[in-house]
């Protein structure tokens, strides 16, 4: 049976409310740890925003460079960047 | 290539192309357009007016092309500066808007065309019956009629420069849109004006 890769849950799909964490487990012994945690601030993102960071660090921040591997234009890079940062902003960077 | 990709660069190619070569492809394509309308007598007389006029001069043509070109982006590069949260590249929004301008030679090529010629005889002297009674008027309305998707072409590349070049979305977007290119219709033909 091939696995399915399941994605993180950011926000209630009865209410749309962002999710916290509320239980972590360990695989290993199976330790339960409950509590009300906040997500990390990068977790918060979707995949599409994550994997842009993740290019923006692996290109040394180089916009240039990733609007090449990206095959965009360098505003369109710029943009997408900008926007990320408004949104950090916006939820509390 | 999918075929909803072609037509997402045929409505925003900026999304892939700016900067410097935006500014060479764009350069190239009015030195075409200048070189055309000089052949065919196809003036500009704004973002969103053209015709016949009384200067035949080769570097009137190319300085209709250059205001058409420049009186916009200078209104969109202010215009950016205000209402744009984002830092934004002078050579993109340039090149971008030199670009947006090669539609435009579908129309000269249209002016090109022999039937065309008639729309060089009227002058604003004439009366409406003299106009009316120019032979093969009705050809040449119907023709440039051909040329307009090309004019409205150019003006969607232009929305698509600012949007790109700046980063602006919704209200801001389009108030800096307007005004670019309808208040840079009357300030080029403002300009223009001193050269007949």
């Amino acid at each position: 049976m091939c696995e399915v890769k399941k994605r993180l849950p950011l926000h209630c799909p009865a209410c749309e409310a962002p999710l916290k964490v509320g239980r972590l487990f360990c695989e290993q012994c199976d330790t339960e740890v409950c509590g009300d945690f906040e997500l990390p601030l990068l977790a918060r993102l979707s995949e599409k925003e994550q994997r842009f960071i993740l290019d923006f660090v692996k290109s040394s921040g180089s916009l240039k460079d990733m609007a090449k591997n990206m095959g965009v234009s360098y505003p369109t890079v710029r943009n997408i960047l900008d926007d990320l940062i408004e949104k950090l902003i916006q939820i509390g960077l | 290539m999918k075929e909803k990709e072609i037509v997402a660069r045929c409505v925003n190619p900026f999304v892939w192309i700016a900067g410097v070569r935006a500014l060479l492809y764009g350069g190239t394509g009015l030195l075409v357009s200048v070189v055309l309308s000089w052949f065919t007598g196809f003036h500009y007389h704004g973002i969103l007016h053209f015709g016949s006029a009384p200067n035949s001069a080769w570097w009137c043509y190319l300085a209709e092309h250059l205001i058409v070109w420049l009186v916009p982006t200078v209104l969109f590069y202010g215009g950016g500066l205000v209402a744009s949260h984002s830092r934004f590249r002078a050579v993109d929004l340039f090149g971008t808007m030199l670009f947006a301008q090669i539609p435009l030679i579908g129309m000269n090529l249209i002016y090109a065309l022999p039937p065309m010629k008639v729309l060089s005889c009227i002058n604003p002297a004439m009366s409406p019956q003299e106009i009316l009674n120019q032979p093969g008027l009705g050809l040449a309305v119907v023709l440039s009629l051909f040329g307009l998707p090309f004019l409205m072409a150019a003006v969607v590349w232009m929305f698509n420069a600012l949007k790109v070049s700046c980063n602006l979305k919704g209200g801001r977007l389009w108030t800096v849109a307007l005004i670019g290119i309808i208040g840079g219709d009357v300030v080029c033909r403002m300009f223009i004006r001193f050269f007949y």
